[in-house]
């Protein structure tokens, strides 16, 4: 079994890389030039968080930083599917955006007491970089959904269809429970899934967006990961196990068509010379 | 040279001429990158803290640490260690940096002290580096680097970038 540390730094890493190689496809494509340096600077700010984290990884296991991040195959790595989700189009972009970043800071929060004593150091620079990715998200969202309605549209359908995938950042690592005994992080995923829930439900309810989906996560299953790190649903759950298109099963390597593409691009370099110096 | 108090003063001075890669107006020391400077005999050993996790100049300063110590007369050996603890922030850039900033054309960040994590929101203004006048305003919170915003000044109409405070 993987060493629970490194499974929940892996979680954290891949979900910033796989994410952040996303926004970078915005450069140069952004429908505004402003919003061409933002996702950019903001790309770069998500893949240096991922090299901190697989630096912290490489320290442990004594890998390489560069071959976690590129020299893995498909199903080792542990993101989130919303991550690996194509951009699709300008409203499915900020959707995803505004979800991710506020679901991170969250588990950030958390993190910066950590028993890790590098992590939480890390963590506490780590959210005074994000602090300006919520204000980007929240002023964009603010924008959108007091604008005219076709963009309003396109912004509330695409919410819904983010924020189902949006509760797979909450599916549990591999070893949380032992993660959580250690102290790594100090709050469940399933603790911080509830307070998303919650946030999200507030912050759309303000800007007069639709909130529906959010009273159905909160009455959905708590998912619990089984010793062999399958989920499967506690007591007081619903459903048996999640489907193969909810959103879940990243953390323990499921991966979309979407993420193939991406795998392939973000990777080719790395795989025509691994370990090459520059 | 066999004192050894007299030797980490060479090795800041040192420090002191190793500049920013991006911004070489300033100095690895008027930034507040150097958190500790230690020396045993002839051996030197420098914490370095990065300014922002994503900054792409992290190993290029590494190396012009080490190169720049090596070159002190007395000393042998240098280690260096970059480390996010304690984190960096925008309030560790000296006086002198905040001048050379603004001589370089580049605002220095708003305020003293590290901004706080809470306080969602940019500062309403940044004090233009060319003529002086408070009447600008962000244009984007993100600019050319992870470490810049980009402003207008509506007095002397130029576009100027300031040192985002973190």
């Amino acid at each position: 079994m993987t060493d629970p540390l490194v499974s929940m730094l892996l979680a954290l890493a891949d979900d910033e890389l796989v994410l952040g190689h996303r926004h970078s496809e915005w450069t140069g494509f952004a429908p505004h030039i402003e919003e061409d340096v933002a996702f950019s600077s903001i790309a770069q700010d998500e893949i240096g968080h991922a090299a901190a984290y697989y630096s912290l990884v490489a320290k442990i296991t004594g890998d390489d930083p560069d071959r976690l991040a590129l020299g893995r195959e498909k199903h080792e790595y542990r993101n989130a599917i919303l991550c690996e989700r194509a951009n699709g189009d300008w409203g499915y972009t900020l959707a995803r955006h505004w979800l991710y970043d506020h679901a991170d800071a969250l588990r950030l929060e958390a993190l910066e007491s950590s028993a890790h004593e590098e992590l939480g150091p890390l963590v506490t620079k780590i959210r005074r970089e994000e602090r300006y990715h919520l204000l980007h998200a929240d002023t964009w969202l603010k924008r959108v959904s007091q604008g005219p309605v076709e963009g309003r549209k396109r912004l509330a359908d695409s919410i819904g269809i983010a924020f189902e995938e949006s509760l797979g950042l909450f599916e549990p690592f591999e070893g949380e429970q032992d993660a959580l005994s250690a102290g790594w992080i100090p709050v469940s995923s399933s603790e911080l899934r509830q307070r998303f829930v919650r946030q999200v439900a507030e912050k759309l309810d303000a800007l007069g967006l639709p909130t529906h989906m959010t009273s159905h996560a909160e009455e959905g299953a708590e998912f619990v990961a089984s010793s062999s790190g399958d989920l499967i649903a506690s007591d007081n759950g619903e459903r048996s196990a999640p489907s193969a298109d909810d959103g879940f099963g990243g953390r323990r390597g499921r991966r979309t068509p979407d993420f193939d593409a991406l795998w392939e691009d973000m990777t080719s370099m790395y795989r025509t010379s691994p370990g090459a110096r520059w | 040279m066999s004192d050894v108090a007299t030797l980490e003063e060479a090795v800041w001075e040192a420090l002191a001429q190793v500049p920013d890669p991006e911004i070489p107006a300033v100095s690895v020391v008027d930034m507040g990158m150097i958190e500790a400077v230690a020396v045993t005999e002839s051996r030197a050993s420098v914490i370095v803290l990065p300014t922002f996790t994503g900054c792409p100049a992290i190993a290029v300063i590494e190396s012009d640490v080490r190169d720049a110590v090596a070159a002190v007369p007395g000393i042998q050996d240098v280690e260096v260690q970059t480390t996010f603890t304690p984190p960096w922030t925008t309030a560790r850039i000296t006086n002198e940096g905040r001048n050379k900033l603004r001589e370089f054309g580049l605002a220095p960040p708003t305020g003293t002290g590290p901004v706080l994590i809470d306080s969602i929101g940019l500062p309403r203004f940044a004090v233009c580096p060319f003529c002086g006048s408070k009447n600008t305003y962000n244009e984007n919170p993100f600019g050319p680097t992870p470490c810049r915003a980009l402003y207008y000044c509506k007095d002397c109409s130029n576009p100027f970038e300031q040192f985002k405070p973190i």
